[in-house]
């Protein structure tokens, strides 16, 4: 069974040799590719320096077309399966290790590790995730949305740690919104019939780095989704990624 | 209000704002079915092709254009070709507007090739030294490669 670990990384050059560090050490039969997402600091550097293999896209194209650039390499070079983790050290690899279980055992296609489902399955530290305001708002509306849309029940709906089989790899490599990643993902795996399975895990402060959102860049953040998930519902379902 | 211009006046009747309404939708189904269908567009000849055979049209036969603004409740033929031209300028904005979006995601798949193909390359230098062989130059990762795939 042959395992890619991939991280989009962003100007994160603070964080990311040592969540490359943590995935070696939990996963030390994982290959590690870090998607450089035209970072203007010495992430790449950092990166090779921890013993990672570097994919650097030439210029900054977001974070959907990062993860597609990871599921393509995993795709292509006929890996088992694949999981990713964002490089600011907000997700530990051992919780990425159960993700890569749950694949592994053939009990899902995709598994999305969720910080809101049953957050008392892990006990509660210092340095625990807490989510702001305007991050709990969208989380609500998405899962909201992302509900009706495809009738599943999902919490943790922009989480950027996943794991996944060759079925979605096929998948995403091909069909994946360079704009909207997370949630216009999970529509679509579900839309074209693969298990998507949530996992409770527990997540981190960032280690290093800023959050993106701010209150206003959430609202637009927010209406975007909304109207991406409306689109979505539209699209015309493909024949290639049946099971 | 009368429902098609009659008088000599030049107002906006009830049938001119339904037709507006009309194309108005009509756009929007145009846009949603092209964001819809992935493809949001085949060639730009086309489009010329067709603005070109209406303006053609509109100028051999000025009848038309009379007829359209009879057809559109507007007694002043020009408002008719404001309105057509306006609406040609409109289809092709948008025709270049799906251009650019199938131009950005060449230009991603583009750059995520490249990237990989670094990696790529990147790997086979490890293993080359690795195996104790240390590369003479940064090219030859890449020759062992092509020799790779040419055997």
């Amino acid at each position: 069974m042959r395992t890619l670990v991939f991280i989009p990384a962003w100007n994160e050059e603070a964080s990311v040799g040592a969540v490359i560090a943590d995935v070696r050490e939990k996963l030390p039969h994982a290959d590690v590719l870090v998607v450089d997402d035209g970072s203007v600091d010495a992430t790449a550097e950092r990166a090779r320096e921890a013993g990672a293999l570097v994919a650097s896209l030439p210029f900054n194209q977001g974070l959907g077309a990062a993860l597609q650039t990871g599921y393509l390499h995993a795709y292509r070079e006929g890996y088992d399966c694949c999981a990713h983790l964002d490089a600011d050290g907000q997700h530990p690899a051992a919780e990425v290790a159960r993700l890569l279980a749950e694949v592994e055992a053939d009990r899902a296609d995709l598994v999305i590790g969720s910080r809101y489902r049953d957050p008392a399955a892990a006990e509660a530290r210092s340095d625990d995730y807490r989510p702001t305001l305007s991050r709990r708002i969208g989380t609500s509306v998405f899962r909201f949305f992302l509900t009706l849309a495809t009738r599943q029940r999902f919490t943790d709906t922009t989480s950027g740690m996943r794991a996944a089989n060759r079925r979605v790899m096929a998948l995403f490599s091909e069909n994946y919104s360079p704009d909207f990643a997370e949630i216009e993902s999970l529509q679509l795996a579900v839309r074209e019939g693969l298990r998507v399975e949530e996992v409770p895990v527990r997540m981190l402060e960032r280690a290093g780095g800023s959050s993106f959102l701010t209150p206003l860049r959430s609202a637009f953040f927010i209406f975007k989704g909304v109207v991406v998930l409306l689109v979505g519902q539209f699209r015309p379902r493909q024949a290639g990624a049946q099971r | 209000m009368p429902l098609a211009a009659e008088g000599a006046q030049v107002h906006l009747t009830a049938q001119t704002r339904i037709v507006a309404a009309v194309l108005a939708i009509a756009f929007m189904l145009l846009i949603l079915d092209l964001i819809r269908r992935n493809r949001l567009q085949e060639r730009y000849s086309v489009v010329w092709f067709v603005a070109g055979l209406g303006m053609l049209a509109g100028a051999a036969f000025p009848g038309l254009l009379e007829l359209l603004a009879d057809a559109m409740g507007v007694r002043d033929t020009n408002v008719a070709l404001f309105s057509v031209v306006l609406l040609l300028l409109l289809g092709l904005a948008l025709n270049f507007s799906v251009i650019v979006s199938r131009q950005a995601a060449q230009i991603t798949r583009l750059a995520q090739e490249r990237a990989l193909e670094k990696a790529r390359a990147q790997a086979l230098e490890e293993e080359a030294r690795q195996a104790g062989r240390e590369p003479r130059s940064g090219k030859q990762p890449l020759e062992a490669e092509e020799e790779r795939l040419e055997g």
